[in-house]
């Protein structure tokens, strides 16, 4: 047998006769080696010792009241949860949440198609009002004053006709 | 329900995984089902947490969100590995982000008293003399602290080789690493032990 400290690969055997996993064969070849290798046969006891003392390490007993603690968690968990639904309830149990979505769904399209979007304004119209000429200008003051002068001269002619 | 567990996990080594078996009868709303694999698992999953965290409260609590976690995951719970190492990989998982997050602060200080915080040794029937038990609760803090000194994964590796007893290749699924890496890692973490621990042989 090859001496496990020497081959990394083989170290598992002497961790496996140290923890008592070691299977009877195995174990007997090691232990032939073990008589002509004391750094086997050292760390073989070591690990042994190691493994014994670790044993003394016992775990404190679980706390008494751990299931009822961890019940009540999972009582609240799906009390929270029922919490939740529970307004949504009728409408699952009464297979009308379907109708009730659709309708909500109406009625949030109605408002949005009854508002006017409220977009900002794109920077291309800002730029054509910026682009007004002043003859345009001009010309849309003198449309005003010739229909005011047109509008004048009806009520002239209107009041004549009373008389 | 058998035949489920047998072909989800392929094999007879999986049919044999009653645990398995068990989840997958909560999975159909069987909540006694569930009270068993608590019965079953809690001491392990509360002790491993436990020489972990090094702090008796804090592992309990851990140990309640393990358990929360396996209820709460009934629903798409599928037996693709033994229940043990999905329980325990959960376990490890809350474990190192808790000695990450720093929730055991107290514990290294709780190495020094006389660990308080756990329930009372039942000792009554050897009765032990005073020198027995200060000479035994220094043992018992020299290997807490060697425990606790090694790096994190050294520290759950050997947790669950040495306490939880389990193979190599479970060993390396809960800690998403090749059976290699496991025996490397136990094999430097035992080395280092040794060492730390060699006055007690």
């Amino acid at each position: 047998m090859n001496c496990p400290l020497e081959t990394p690969e083989n170290a598992q055997v002497l961790l496996d006769y140290g923890t008592r996993k070691l299977d009877a064969q195995r174990t007997a070849i090691l232990e032939r080696h073990m008589e002509i290798c004391p750094s086997c046969r050292e760390f073989g006891a070591q690990q042994r010792a190691l493994w014994e003392a670790l044993d003394s390490w016992e775990a404190a007993p679980v706390g008494r009241d751990f299931d009822r603690r961890l019940y009540q968690r999972i009582e609240q968990e799906v009390s929270f949860w029922d919490m939740l639904v529970r307004p949504f309830r009728p409408l699952m149990v009464r297979r009308g949440l379907p109708v009730a979505a659709a309708a909500c769904l109406l009625v949030m399209a109605g408002v949005l198609i009854q508002q006017p979007v409220s977009s900002p304004i794109p920077k291309k119209d800002v730029a054509q009002v910026e682009s007004v000429q002043p003859e345009q200008v001009e010309q849309a003051l003198d449309a005003m004053e010739m229909l005011n002068e047109f509008s004048r001269h009806v009520r002239t002619d209107g009041q004549e006709s009373k008389l | 329900m058998a035949e489920r567990v047998k072909n989800g996990m392929g094999g007879a080594l999986a049919a044999l995984d009653f645990d398995a078996e068990l989840m997958l009868r909560v999975k159909e709303g069987d909540g006694a089902s569930f009270g068993v694999l608590l019965e079953k698992h809690r001491s392990s999953v509360v002790h491993f947490l436990y020489r972990m965290i090094q702090n008796h409260a804090v592992a309990e609590e851990l140990a309640q969100e393990v358990f929360l976690r396996v209820y709460r995951s009934r629903s798409t719970y599928e037996p693709t590995a033994k229940f043990t190492t999905w329980l325990f990989r959960i376990a490890t998982h809350l474990a190192l982000n808790a000695l990450r997050d720093g929730k055991n602060e107290r514990s290294q200080e709780r190495l020094d008293d006389d660990s308080s915080d756990m329930p009372a040794r039942q000792v009554s029937d050897r009765r032990p003399s005073v020198e027995q038990s200060m000479v035994y609760q220094a043992k018992l803090d020299e290997i807490r602290r060697a425990i606790a000194a090694l790096p994190e994964k050294q520290r759950a590796a050997v947790l669950m080789h040495k306490y939880e007893e389990m193979e190599y290749s479970q060993i390396a699924k809960v800690l998403a690493c090749s059976e290699s890496a496991v025996k490397s890692l136990l094999f430097r973490a035992y080395e280092t032990l040794r060492a730390r621990l060699a006055h007690m042989a």
